[in-house]
């Protein structure tokens, strides 16, 4: 397992280095295209070369190669490299904060809200697919099978925009009025937006609303995957030894059938990453999202390297987890 | 101070977290938050005020800092920090200091203390966004040179003593008092240029309102009343915090939700709802936000005046107002924001619409063969009204067009601008830099100015404009600068097309509104209630 993960890591190396110089390459390629976004920051008024040039300069975008169409700007790329690895540099954006406060600040926002969608994601997810499973043909099995198509078609922004302006604002207004409710629920909780008061409470429906439509996708898998299982061999030998039901379906059943499940979940935390912009965007959370959206509409080059990069890594750790996981799950799958 | 005991006092009974469409508001969480201004922001660039341009950074310098002067309810500068400032030819101003302020780290307000920031903004080594506005300081191009020494400084600024300094100019101008009341020109502590980061976290200002803990990027500022504060404008509410937003209309959802006191600026598409809704707390006024149509009189085509007075006769402002925008912008019918000194309503007789004198003139003039070319940056909510001004040119004057809004990028249409690449009439904007008519007229349409995209070049513009800087006083400039305007109404180098509206609505929480009418919304000096 040790040399295995060992391996893993290694491969890290040349996917991110290969990440950042796509990134690299392709705002390198934009700016070459369409001008130094630095003009920008002018606006209507005509800055002389010098002003210009000492502008770029202090944003890091007075390279010569971004002028050459074309130009993959390898000096740039490894000036790059040797910033963010070897001092941990990423740059600043055009508002000259360093890229790894953004992460820092950002990212603490839209973990937070990615751990409430995943939990309630596998919680709820996960119990609603194993009690349909069960009592298939039941009426629960078909409470979810409706519900879930339900949630899977609605988009997240609509949804988001709904819960936000009809339940957030108009039913949290009579539940802040009525003045029978606590605080954190009333103010936090019911809040339309994050607020720094409640900073878990108010993140709890943004954190609902990401994790509502992979939690339709995560109890429709669950519930397949235990149809399958319920009827397959090693069931039904482990109720032959007479093992209590409990155990059949806890251990037996449920243990097997949760590999797709987790690696439909290590795929989705990618996805909810990015779902994120869309509900930061909606419910105002300062998450890594936001910014990311901004400084590509903005051209920020250093920005969406910074927080591109670090999203790889955190993406290829999940996957890595994921894949030890497997192991735990299903004990034929050694990997050394 | 009765004042502020009885605003702490109010702040006791405030329910900082009440609906805002209730009565009732709720008593237990009323006494832990006092008289906190919960204002809409989105978030600013900088908090230092050399490098501080943009609308919500200002509106949080402007609690923490104060400088020479300050802009009164008519918009003319009074004395604020400054005791005077003086000079005999417009040209050379001494500036007095008055006593006993401070900034928060005990650092005096002195004369060094403005002549560090302006020299530090005009210096083009520190890149600080303000330079710009230090261009009529003597020595300024001596500055912004490439290669200028990172220590170098303006030779029109000159220390007489702790308490008063020479400004000298590169020409005369009758207007620079006003010029003074920018928040880019404010002053600067020693503590906060040695380290520019810190400060721009956690901000060393002199102002009523001071930080509380840092800048908290994304998510909030919260500004507490400075207790040392020496000048008049004491602070109202205990605390300003300004919550920041990245979208207007999850901003307004958190208003309607009862988060926040004030909002400026309202969802356009929201304007109808909170004008039936908040109608009693909203106000409403023309904006000195400036669009225009330019014409690229470098193009042969565009060089006929008549043809570009036709253009603009054509165009129905007021219907393409209410047709795209709710209503929520007003036609310009002049060159300078009709809230400022020396605007005068209707001096632009072409922009009056009248498509049977646009199409006489039109048919007196060359002509142009279509289709003519509407430029505007991509992307950015232009495309239908332009394309309603070339519906209009098409059944008054019977001339084709053509979109062109590839250009997604607004630095790369910026871009098109500086090298006079436009190939028919674009879409452009301005905002006043100080509260002097000027500000309309030179950077756009002088020979060569920063901003002149249209290419307009008239020798006796250019000498009117001199003649108001060098005039005795700002009201003594108003006529060379009206005769300047006349011209331009005359030439229309550009189209004027409408004032931005000034949208702000705010909560039961807020009993008086407080509104400049250069600087906007005063936030330390509303009043506030439960």
């Amino acid at each position: 397992m040790g040399r295995y993960v060992i391996r893993r890591l290694l491969q890290f190396i040349p996917t991110v280095l290969g990440a950042i110089f796509l990134l690299h390459y392709l705002t390198s390629l934009s700016i070459q295209l369409t001008g130094n976004p630095v003009r920008a920051l002018f606006g209507d008024r005509r800055p002389s070369e010098a002003q210009m040039s000492a502008m770029a300069d202090s944003l890091g975008l007075g390279d010569e190669c971004l002028t050459r169409v074309g130009d993959p700007c390898i000096g740039l790329y490894f000036e790059r490299l040797n910033n963010i690895f070897l001092h941990f540099d990423l740059g600043t954006n055009f508002t000259r904060r360093p890229v790894t406060d953004i992460i820092a600040d950002g990212l603490s926002y839209t973990v937070k809200v990615v751990v409430i969608a995943i939990v309630f994601e596998v919680v709820v997810g996960v119990a609603a697919g194993v009690l349909a499973g069960l009592r298939s043909g039941g009426f629960f099995d078909y409470l979810v099978k409706i519900s879930t198509v339900l949630v899977i078609s609605v988009p997240v922004f609509v949804l988001g925009f709904v819960i936000r302006d009809l339940f957030l604002v108009k039913v949290g207004n009579w539940f802040r009025d009525s003045g029978d409710w606590p605080d954190w629920f009333a103010f936090g909780v019911l809040s339309p937006v994050y607020k720094p008061d409640y900073p878990w409470a108010s993140l709890i429906i943004p954190g609902l609303v990401l994790g509502a439509v992979s939690l339709a996708a995560t109890a429709r898998l669950t519930r397949t995957s235990i149809l399958e299982n319920i009827r397959a061999d090693y069931v039904r030998t482990a109720r032959a030894k007479g093992l209590p039901e409990k155990r059949v379906i806890g251990v037996h059943t449920l243990r097997n059938s949760l590999i797709p499940v987790v690696t439909y979940v290590g795929v989705d935390f990618g996805t909810l990453m990015g779902g994120a912009i869309i509900t930061e965007g909606i419910f105002g959370v300062p998450g890594i999202g936001r910014e990311i959206f901004r400084a590509v509409t903005q051209h920020q080059p250093s920005v969406v390297l910074g927080i591109v990069t670090v999203l790889v890594l955190v993406f290829l750790v999940v996957n890595l987890l994921v894949d030890i996981l497997y192991a735990v799950l299903d004990p034929r799958i050694r990997y050394d | 101070m009765r004042l502020a005991a009885a605003v702490a006092a109010l702040g006791m009974l405030t329910a900082a977290c009440g609906g805002s469409d209730s009565d009732d508001d709720n008593g237990d969480s009323a006494a832990a938050t006092g008289g906190d201004l919960r204002i809409y922001s989105s978030e600013p660039a900088f908090l230092v005020p050399t490098a501080a341009d943009d609308e919500p950074s200002i509106f949080v310098v402007r609690q923490m800092y104060r400088g020479l002067v300050k802009y009164n309810q008519d918009g003319e500068p009074e004395m604020d920090i400054a005791e005077s400032i003086e000079s005999d030819d417009n040209k050379t101003w001494t500036v007095t200091l008055k006593d006993g302020y401070t900034f928060t780290n005990g650092e005096p307000v002195d004369a060094d203390s403005f002549l560090r920031a302006w020299n530090y903004a005009g210096n083009v080594n520190n890149a600080q966004n303000n330079s710009y506005f230090m261009n009529r300081i003597a020595g300024f191009d001596e500055m912004q040179k490439e290669g200028a020494k990172k220590d170098a400084t303006f030779s029109g600024l000159k220390k007489v003593d702790d308490s008063s300094f020479t400004i000298e100019l590169s020409s005369p101008f009758s207007g620079f008092v006003s010029v003074l009341g920018y928040s880019g020109f404010f002053p600067v502590a020693q503590e906060c240029l040695d380290d520019w980061d810190a400060c721009n976290k956690a901000p060393i200002g002199n102002g009523p309102y001071k930080i509380d803990g840092e800048w908290e990027n994304n998510v909030q500022i919260k500004l507490t009343r400075n207790e040392d504060y020496a000048g008049e404008d004491k602070g109202k509410p205990d605390n300003l915090i300004y919550r920041i937003f990245d979208d207007v209309d999850t901003a307004y959802a958190a208003f309607e939700g009862g988060e926040l006191d004030v909002m400026y600026t309202v969802p356009p598409n929201k304007l109808a709802e909170v004008e039936q809704n908040y109608g009693d707390t909203l106000l409403k006024e023309p904006s000195s936000s400036f669009t225009y149509l330019g014409l690229p009189t470098y193009d042969k085509r565009f060089q006929d005046k008549k043809l570009r007075q036709a253009l603009s006769m054509a165009i129905d402002r007021e219907s393409i107002i209410n047709a795209i925008f709710d209503g929520a912008l007003s036609p310009a019918s002049g060159f300078v924001a009709p809230n400022f000194d020396g605007a005068r309503e209707g001096i632009c007789e072409f922009c009056e619409y009248d498509p049977d004198a646009a199409k006489a003139l039109y048919d007196e003039s060359e002509g142009i063969t279509g289709p003519v070319e509407l430029w505007a940056n991509g992307g950015a909510g232009h495309e239908e009204w332009l394309q309603a001004i070339g519906d209009g040119w098409k059944s008054a004057l019977g001339i084709d067009y053509k979109l062109k809004v590839d250009v997604n990028d607004f630095g790369a249409y910026l871009k098109i601008a500086d090298d006079k690449k436009f190939t028919g009439p674009y879409r452009l904007g301005w905002g006043p830099d100080y509260p002097v008519m000027e500000t309309y007229l030179a950077p756009l349409y002088t020979t060569g100015a920063s901003s002149n995209n249209s290419g307009y070049a008239n020798p006796t513009f250019d000498d009117l404009l001199k003649q108001g800087d060098g005039a005795d006083s700002l009201q003594d400039a108003i006529p060379f600068y009206q005769q300047a305007e006349d011209l331009l109404a005359e030439d229309m180098p550009v189209i004027p097309m409408w004032w931005g509206l000034t949208t702000v609505v705010w909560s039961d929480n807020v009993t008086e509104m407080v509104h400049n009418p250069i600087t906007d919304v005063d936030y330390g000096q509303l009043s506030m209630s439960s």
